[in-house]
């Protein structure tokens, strides 16, 4: 009886704060739909087309005219053209173009007389997206134009096309992505980005919410209004902030999977799941480190070094086990890198609850973390014997 | 007379220097962000991303034609820096179910008919199924599936030309009609470390400052009231004092650990470091005198000690993002580019991968360090206004706060009564 009743008037606490904090909105609501914002039209283009690539035309041939052509037809790349190297490979360094490609002089006349004319190609890796793709579509090019004049020799000597084909092109190499067919880093990147952005405001705004307390002394009226209870002080607290941020990750999964037809394996109902399992965990994790450290800077400070390196650690950009050991097992704190697995799973392959179950299982044991520090915030909130600044 | 005007501007600017680096070295939370976090953050990046490459991503093979032309496609790929085989099925369900319990990232598949197509100079169809959950398997796996497909042409072309009849070396010119040759000359292997932590460093160099300068700024307002307090006997003027002897102390802190990021750090790590150093000092000078007036300004809407992370903590991987590293600047759409040149990241990160890591010269950063040096100017004016902003509403405190309670009245808001609830 006297449980609920306490944990009410926490919850009615909490509302008021809210109410008198416009920060909490700005760092909520108006954060999380500036992220939505940002990454779902920052990748609008899917997969980046027009790439410019530095062509240095030494030939001037009617065959180095046409290669250009055939080069500005493809989708991913867009020709520059250079009069020389020097000014080429300037551009490259300044980042204007993502690689060069320098056609030699004689090239028409050396492959009339069959010569092998070598045609070298140069690219920047370190602007990366660009340089693979430009990667990718110049060694196209080049088979393709290799291609090209084998079959007008073997046109010359009377082969039919089909046995051309055969000729220049024996083996086909058909290339299925599984989860997202169309090679879109939009999809790829925004699964994960974004609930990575929700896991960082939770764990924030949770740090702050609690540090906060302890910073203006308002602790000890919020352990009064508690019935002297760090539990159900926390309970109360967690209740509003788990209604907020489920609301959130809500509209998220249905932005994403809904709205916006994200490719999707699993279920939407299962990604709901995760993205609960996701807050929960966070929750815990912000909790935990005030409880740790009840100081609210230096909480703030780890906390802001935790959820950025969580968007590294989740190994959905560069995977975990290209990472040293120890590191993979770090990758374990976080609840991004679960959230990730469950995703995987769910999104990707369509593998259903015998896919994912261990991650829900471990984002479970996030909210078990909390215990340990209870003592110490109790001790904390009453006495409020930690540095404040 | 004149002199003494100069002297006395310098000796109030000398005052306000040693008096913000007094405060900044006495606040802990100040020192551990700036020294403990802008030290710490570099190296942790390092140590993440310290291999760079992803090697040996396990495929699943299900080789349906089992001829000697499918066995040995598999064995180059094995062979491959970026692929393994890590398991032999005999169905697609077999080699799926090893894929979704993600023990092979990818699975290749040669059809029953593979070996009699290619005995009968016909096209042969091999498929790869990538597992897109990361992109670097997909690039793996197809990276070493095509150029495997691509040394077996040339071994399977020159067979089929001697077949048809051709000379060794007519085949030979035939099939290499236009050779190529790859240069990789910054990243050789596309390592990840390489492009992003180079992208990270100048990153974290930014954002700590700034979430440093705001902490220090939000614990004076909480205080006082007023950061930007102008000396009161200058009765509302010398803003440029305030401006220059504030700033004046950042920059030597940063300056000392931009110096540490941009060239210890790499060092320590074997990046490549390409750059004359006096072209990067000159970039860092211009970056962090940037960074500093960019904090004077974005400071300004931080009131309190600890609100700067839960306003501003989600930019640090944006900041990333708009410096065109990752996603190419010409995908970036208009509107986001704007933005990005509100960041001095965007352009200083561009400015540092050009002349340190592809070693270019000042040539190359000519146009970023022109843009820097623009927003600098920029950020130096609207410091100026945002201290006179800052001072004109403190002056102005009481009558602000008689409209406030006025509005209050007007809609119903009791504070008191909140303030009792919350606070008891």
């Amino acid at each position: 009886m006297g449980f609920w009743k306490d944990i009410r008037a926490v919850i009615q606490r909490e509302i008021m704060i809210l109410a008198n904090r416009p920060l909490y909105w700005m760092g909520t609501i108006v954060t999380m739909a500036f992220c939505m914002v940002f990454c779902l039209t920052f990748f609008r283009d899917g997969l980046p087309h027009d790439l410019p690539i530095a062509v240095v035309d030494n030939d001037n041939s009617s065959l180095s005219r046409n290669f250009i052509r055939q080069l500005n037809a493809t989708q991913l790349g867009e020709s520059v053209r250079f009069q020389t190297f020097a000014d080429a490979r300037l551009a490259m360094q300044s980042g204007k173009v993502t690689s060069i490609i320098v056609l030699p002089e004689g090239l028409s006349r050396q492959v009339q007389a069959q010569r092998q004319p070598r045609i070298e190609y140069y690219l920047n890796g370190l602007y990366f997206v660009g340089g693979a793709l430009a990667y990718k579509d110049i060694l196209m090019m080049i088979n393709l134009a290799n291609g090209a004049y084998q079959r007008e020799v073997l046109r010359m000597k009377g082969y039919s096309d089909d046995a051309i084909m055969g000729m220049i092109q024996p083996i086909i190499v058909d290339t299925h992505q599984i989860g997202n067919a169309y090679t879109n880093y939009g999809y790829y990147l925004n699964n994960i980005l974004l609930p990575g952005f929700l896991e960082l405001i939770i764990i924030i705004v949770m740090i702050y919410s609690i540090g906060t307390e302890l910073k203006y002394g308002t602790s000890k009226q919020l352990m009064k209004v508690a019935g002297n209870s760090v539990v159900k002080a926390l309970l109360g607290k967690v209740f509003v902030a788990t209604i907020a941020f489920t609301i959130l990750g809500v509209i998220l999964v249905l932005t994403l999977y809904h709205w916006m037809h994200f490719p999707i394996a699993g279920s939407i109902g299962n990604m709901f799941l995760d993205i609960f399992l996701l807050v929960l965990a966070s929750e815990a994790v912000g909790i935990t480190l005030i409880g740790f450290l009840p100081v609210p800077r230096l909480a703030l400070s780890i906390g802001a070094l935790y959820s950025v390196l969580a968007f590294s650690l989740s190994g959905f950009t560069m995977p975990l086990e290209a990472m040293s050991p120890w590191i993979q097992g770090l990758g374990a704190a976080f609840p991004l890198r679960h959230y990730y697995l469950f995703y995987v799973q769910e999104v990707v392959f369509g593998a259903g609850f015998a896919g994912w179950w261990k991650e829900v299982v471990y984002l479970l044991i996030f909210l078990l973390v909390p215990l340990v520090i209870l003592p110490r915030l109790k001790n904390a909130f009453i006495f409020q014997n930690y540095p404040k600044d | 007379m004149r002199q003494s005007i100069v002297l006395g501007w310098l000796k109030d600017a000398w005052e306000i220097a040693t008096s913000e680096l007094k405060r900044i070295f006495s606040d802990g939370g100040v020192v551990l962000i700036f020294f403990v976090a802008g030290m710490i953050y570099p190296l942790l990046y390092n140590i993440v991303y310290i291999n760079g490459i992803l090697e040996d991503t396990p495929l699943a093979v299900v080789d349906m034609a089992d001829c000697s032309a499918s066995r040995r496609y598999i064995r180059e790929v094995d062979a491959t820096r970026e692929t393994k085989i890590a398991a032999r099925c005999t169905t697609m369900e077999e080699a799926e179910k090893l894929m979704q319990e993600r023990k092979v990232k990818g699975i290749l598949y040669f059809p029953a008919d593979f070996g009699d197509n290619l005995a009968a100079m016909r096209q042969a169809t091999v498929g790869v199924y990538c597992d897109m959950s990361s992109f670097l398997y997909y690039k793996n796996a197809l990276m070493a599936v095509n150029h495997v497909m691509l040394s077996e042409h040339v071994q399977i072309q020159i067979e089929r030309y001697a077949k048809a009849g051709f000379t060794d070396q007519e085949a030979a010119q035939l099939v290499q009609g236009l050779p190529y040759g790859e240069n990789n000359p910054y990243n050789a292997a596309f390592s990840y470390s390489i492009f992003l932590v180079s992208a990270i460093l100048l990153i974290i160099v930014q954002q700590t400052l700034f979430y440093g300068m705001s902490l220090l700024v939000g614990t004076v307002r909480e205080k006082n009231h007023q950061y930007a307090s102008l000396p009161p006997h200058l009765q509302g003027r010398g803003v440029g004092r305030v401006i220059f002897g504030r700033g004046s102390a950042y920059w030597l802190v940063y300056m000392g650990i931009a110096i540490y990021v941009a060239f210890i750090v790499p060092a320590i790590f074997g990046l490549p470091q390409r750059g004359n150093f006096w072209d990067i000092l000159l970039l860092l000078a211009i970056f962090v005198t940037d960074c500093v007036f960019f904090s004077m300004v974005w400071s300004s809407f931080i009131t309190r000690r600890e609100s700067v992370f839960l306003l501003f903590l989600f930019m640090s991987p944006i900041c990333l993002f708009l410096t065109g590293a990752s996603w190419p600047s010409f995908a970036i759409p208009g509107f986001w580019k704007v933005f990005s040149y509100l960041l001095p990241s965007t352009f200083a990160v561009q400015a540092y991968l050009n002349m340190s890591v592809a070693g270019g010269g000042l040539t190359s950063a000519i146009s970023q360090l022109n843009c820097l040096f623009l927003q600098m100017n920029i950020y130096l004016v609207l410091a100026f206004v945002a201290y006179y902003v800052e001072d004109w509403i403190f002056l102005h405190k009481d009558r602000i706060r008689s409209h406030r309670d006025q509005l209050d009245a007007k809609l119903g808001i009791d504070r008191q009564k909140m303030r009792s609830i919350i606070e008891g």
